[in-house]
């Protein structure tokens, strides 16, 4: 008799679940009749949530009646996972109407029209305040289509103790930043007693295009042309190719390891690292007792100083129902005095000028010096629709290429993945 | 070498064999847990000697850090629901179509079982897509079901329960038949209860796989109220710098369920998979 | 085969029986398989399901100049063909180990099968921290060069990093199907070796003529298993390797992931998809022949 209830009770559950099922996905108009606008971002440290918290209350208060605003926290792991999640969202016309997306990867939405130009939605006054280095990253043929609250940028971390025991001091200005000659010579010096001269980023993914990319920019070429429709000639350019074999002698020499483990500088085993503005933080709270600083990113001889930028920005998808609605949210996000709190919140550097100003730790060193990079050097990643493949391909061939592949032949390969994508997808059309 | 001493002998290499294999067997999960008591600047310190196994000053600190910043409780609760409705509807869809195969004569069997063996080798991986666009046209996007349904039959438990109850005597089954049982009625009356083995087997495999679900989980699960652990636990890998203190910390939380069901059901499940296993 | 009792009501039963699973199948495995199939002869970007255009075959046609596609597919393979193996000899070794009745056996049967019990995920994460190329912070190396070895490069080296995943692989693998052959040994009737010690067998001999006949289903059903397993590695690459260094561990499972979703490239994806189920159908017509010869 029990064994039957059981088996009643499971039937019926089941179907309970699936009667549940059957409901619209994304809701546009709430009970109350206001508009429903859901935005999507990245889950992250408690400070940001709790930042999107008291937001959205004060949002939802001041618009009582006309909007409500909600926000998903979407998972972002270490891969592709955040990506991932807007692929099936597309296949299955399940977007949000504001879409918060990796700064690379806004050319790719773009071009296939998952979000829209934003040119319309804030005042000139607006767009003249946030940073050229963030309205590029969001620009796709002529137009932009995403801003951020904030940014990063990449400089080279030292240890002091061990600089001083070889008698070098860090450059502090930018003019004076060491050359990639100079660089290694310094990080030769100071490879010994089971310390490696530097540390380069060997995520295996995102970071080593993020990074990396500056030595093709510095050496006066780039990934992919200007436009992004081609590949080819530019990160197999012989330039390129010098960039990759100067990385590649770092780590054949013994300087860098190609296998880094996690936290090495921070932990005394290499004497430098390209590391990004958010290590700061870490290393202030988790590694009182290192004594560091931090210089500018390492410029080719002869060659351009540059710097990397980007981070997550918000767009505003092809599904979006109401459109007054999403422009008043994102003039919300992306205010003065938001983007000012956001980035304090989550210790990175905000998008616009004015944000300087109420956050004085950026005038003083180390903070300052990603300030600077970031208003004077910064570069975002190529804008190319065809990034995913770009990004991808770039990351193993440099893998490849600092085990033992030619650069030459593992360049070419990049080169010739991104181009076929992009023949294939966008060429015409 | 007198025979007493051949026996000691014998012991002393049987228990210092298996010690020395068993702590290699277990060594990483050590380094799991005594990495989630150490501080983060302690974890990848010293990695190359024995003493990255143990934590010099251990404390809980990275434990409450997960509990403070997200809400642990809710996201296990909420894998161990899903997970559970899963397998025990696996366990009765899939016991009867296996106890079906095994010993009803009917038309389609041999086609049925042939399928069933060849799907066991398919990868979830490669319907991902076409599977979640079905389950968004069903609705089930962030929905329990979409979660669950997909998941309940698996080739793999059909095969196992039929290779059981191939084993079941037949004249047994005859016997409850002659008491009057219908077929129906012997399967639930007679051959359940004496099944116990079988089901404790699958149900560990199942929670094993369940547990451990992230791809469909993240494709599915949109925003908080649902999130399973595994999910959450990748909250941790998402902003940078990457702290790895929590995520030992939560990767260690995560494993105690697996452990207890494990210790709770290992006699059944030894047993289970002999009697699914040998048949071969 | 079983006696018929009572045809009619047997044959309802059946029916009702299988029912549940059948629909499940096909309503979750069978339908998007399908899907994944008809993909295959479409130029389906991801971002673009509107655009959708059948090109025939030109999928199939690139796939077979694709080297990255041969690399997976032989890569797979050689996966398969020294995992099983080794897995399986481990295994049985790991049985015989603890197949005595001592005292504290259940502990080391635990201790075998623990990394069964913990998460893919975790098992790689953690390993590939200690398969970390450098001595000065890889445990393994660290190991290697105090015995007097040369330390490996193990993942970030083409000619390592494959047999790293698989030896990483069995050790986590290789106590379910310990408890297997657990449960094989006990089937071994007491007498058979006592007979074999009778007639003068030592430990090899009677293991060779005795244990080895007596597990021969065991060992079938383990290898069937293991291959099955095999074949569908994803998580290891897509954790610890990313398919590299130098394709050397992108198995036909991870092309099909990163094609699909991670470069978007999904018609193509389904294609390889396509063609995995192929291979697989295969396998497994041969392993119900190995099945049926019992």
């Amino acid at each position: 008799m029990k064994k039957r209830a059981i088996v009643l009770l499971s039937a019926v559950s089941m179907m309970g679940i699936m009667l549940t099922g059957c409901k619209d996905a994304e809701e546009r108009v709430n009970a109350d009749g206001e508009s429903v606008i859901t935005v999507w971002s990245p889950s992250d440290e408690p400070a940001i949530e709790q930042w999107w918290v008291d937001k959205i209350n004060e949002f939802n208060a001041a618009h009582e009646g006309s909007i409500e605003l909600r926000r998903e926290a979407i998972v972002r792991a270490d891969s592709y996972a955040y990506e991932d999640k807007i692929n099936a969202a597309i296949t299955s016309n399940d977007l949000p109407d504001i879409l918060y997306v990796d700064g690379p990867t806004v050319s790719v939405y773009a071009a296939n029209e998952i979000i829209q130009p934003l040119d319309d939605m804030f005042t000139q006054e607006d767009w003249d305040d946030f940073l050229d280095s963030n309205k590029e990253q969001g620009t796709y043929n002529g137009k932009i289509y995403a801003i951020g609250a904030t940014e990063s940028s990449v400089a080279l971390y030292y240890n002091k103790d061990m600089l001083d025991s070889i008698g070098v001091t860090a450059p502090d200005k930018l003019e004076d930043a060491w050359t990639w000659s100079e660089f290694k010579e310094i990080v030769k010096a100071l490879t010994k007693d089971g310390v490696v001269g530097t540390n380069i980023i060997m995520d295996k993914g995102e970071g080593l295009p993020y990074v990396l990319e500056q030595f093709w920019i510095s050496n006066g070429t780039d990934f992919v042309s200007e436009d992004g429709s081609t590949a080819n000639g530019y990160v197999n350019s012989p330039e390129g190719v010098e960039a990759a074999a100067f990385l590649n002698s770092l780590i054949q020499e013994g300087y860098a390891n190609i296998d880094p483990i996690q936290k090495e500088f921070h932990n005394g085993k290499a004497a430098t690292m390209l590391g990004g503005s958010w290590e700061v933080a870490t290393l202030e709270k988790d590694y009182p007792d290192l004594n560091w600083g931090v210089t500018y990113f390492p410029v080719a001889d002869g060659g351009i100083p540059t710097s990397p930028t980007g981070d997550w920005a918000a767009a505003v998808t092809r599904d979006v129902q109401d459109l007054e609605a999403a422009k008043e949210v994102m003039n919300f996000l992306m205010s003065k005095e938001n983007v000012a709190t956001y980035a304090q919140a989550i210790a990175k550097p905000p998008t616009r000028n004015s944000s300087y100003e109420v956050l004085p730790e950026y005038n003083e060193y180390p903070r300052s010096l990603f300030k600077q990079q970031l208003m004077e050097t910064g570069h975002p990643r190529p804008r190319t629709p065809s990034y995913s493949v770009l990004s991808a391909s770039y990351a193993e061939a440099m893998v490849n290429i600092f085990t033992g592949v030619d650069p030459q032949e593992a360049l070419d390969e990049v080169a010739e993945k991104t181009d076929r994508d992009y023949q294939k997808y966008y060429a015409n059309n | 070498m007198n025979q007493k001493q051949k026996k000691i002998l014998g012991n002393v290499a049987f228990y210092v064999g298996n010690t020395v294999i068993g702590l290699i067997f277990v060594s990483p999960l050590i380094w799991m847990v005594a990495s989630s008591l150490k501080p983060e600047a302690e974890i990848f310190k010293n990695l190359n000697s024995l003493s990255t196994f143990i934590p010099s000053n251990a404390s809980f600190d990275n434990y409450l850090e997960v509990f403070q910043r997200i809400d642990m409780w809710k996201y296990i609760l909420n894998s161990l629901f899903y997970v559970f409705v899963i397998i025990i509807l696996d366990l009765i869809v899939n016991s009867i179509c296996g106890y079906a195969l095994a010993k009803f004569e009917f038309r389609g069997r041999n086609a049925l079982l042939t399928l069933v063996i060849s799907l066991m080798v398919f990868p979830a991986e490669a319907i991902m897509l076409p599977l979640y666009r079905e389950v968004a046209d069903l609705g089930w996007i962030n929905e329990w079901a979409g979660l669950i349904v997909p998941f309940i039959a698996k080739c793999f438990s059909i095969y196992m329960f039929r290779q059981f109850f191939l084993d079941i005597p037949n004249d047994l089954l005859e016997a409850a038949s002659i008491d009057g049982c219908g077929p129906i009625k012997t399967f639930f009356r007679v051959v359940m209860p004496i099944s116990g083995t079988v089901y404790a087997t699958i149900f560990i495999l199942d929670f094993v796989a369940h547990w451990n679900d992230f791809m469909w989980p993240l494709l599915v699960v949109t925003g908080e109220e649902k999130r399973t652990i595994q999910l959450a636990i990748q909250t941790f890998f998402g902003s940078k710098p990457i702290n790895y203190a929590p995520i030992m910390a939560s990767l260690t939380i995560s494993a105690i369920p697996m452990l207890i069901m494990f210790i709770v059901l290992q006699k059944y499940y030894v047993e289970g998979i002999a009697s699914t296993g040998i048949k071969g | 085969m079983k006696k018929a009792v009572g045809k009619k009501s047997e044959r309802t039963a059946a029916y009702i029986f299988v029912l549940p699973a059948v629909i499940l199948l096909a309503a979750f495995l069978i339908y998007p398989a399908l899907q994944t199939v008809r993909y295959a002869f479409t130029n389906y970007n991801i971002m673009r399901p509107d655009r959708i255009t059948f090109c025939g075959l030109d999928n199939f046609i690139e796939i077979f100049q694709d080297k990255d596609f041969w690399k997976a597919f032989t890569n797979t393979l050689y996966f398969t063909v020294l995992v099983v193996p080794f897995q399986t000899v481990l295994a049985l070794a790991l049985a015989l180990l603890i197949s005595s009745r001592r005292k504290g056996v259940s502990i080391f049967r635990a201790a075998y099968f623990s990394p069964q019990v913990t998460s893919m995920v975790v098992v790689a994460i953690l390993w590939t921290v200690m398969y970390n190329s450098n001595p000065e912070s890889g445990l393994l190396n660290a190991l290697l060069v105090k015995l007097g070895f040369e330390p490996s490069g193990f993942l970030n080296d083409p000619d390592t990093a494959m047999n790293s995943i698989i030896f990483m692989s069995a050790w986590q693998g290789a106590g379910y199907q310990m408890m297997i052959f657990l449960a094989g040994l006990q089937g071994i009737p007491r007498d058979q070796y006592e007979a074999a010690s009778i007639d003068g067998a030592g430990k090899l001999k009677s293991f060779l003529y005795v244990t080895l006949p007596g597990l021969k289903n065991v060992i079938k059903y383990v290898v069937m298993i293991t291959v099955i397993q095999a074949m569908k590695l994803f998580t290891q690459p897509y954790v610890m390797t990313k398919g590299g260094p130098q394709n050397s561990t992108r198995t036909m499972v991870y092309y099909v992931y990163e094609q699909g979703l991670q470069k978007r490239n999904f018609g193509y994806a389904c294609a390889v998809a396509a063609i995995f189920f192929v291979i697989v159908v295969i396998l497994s017509l041969g392993m119900k022949k190995l099945i049926k010869a019992d």
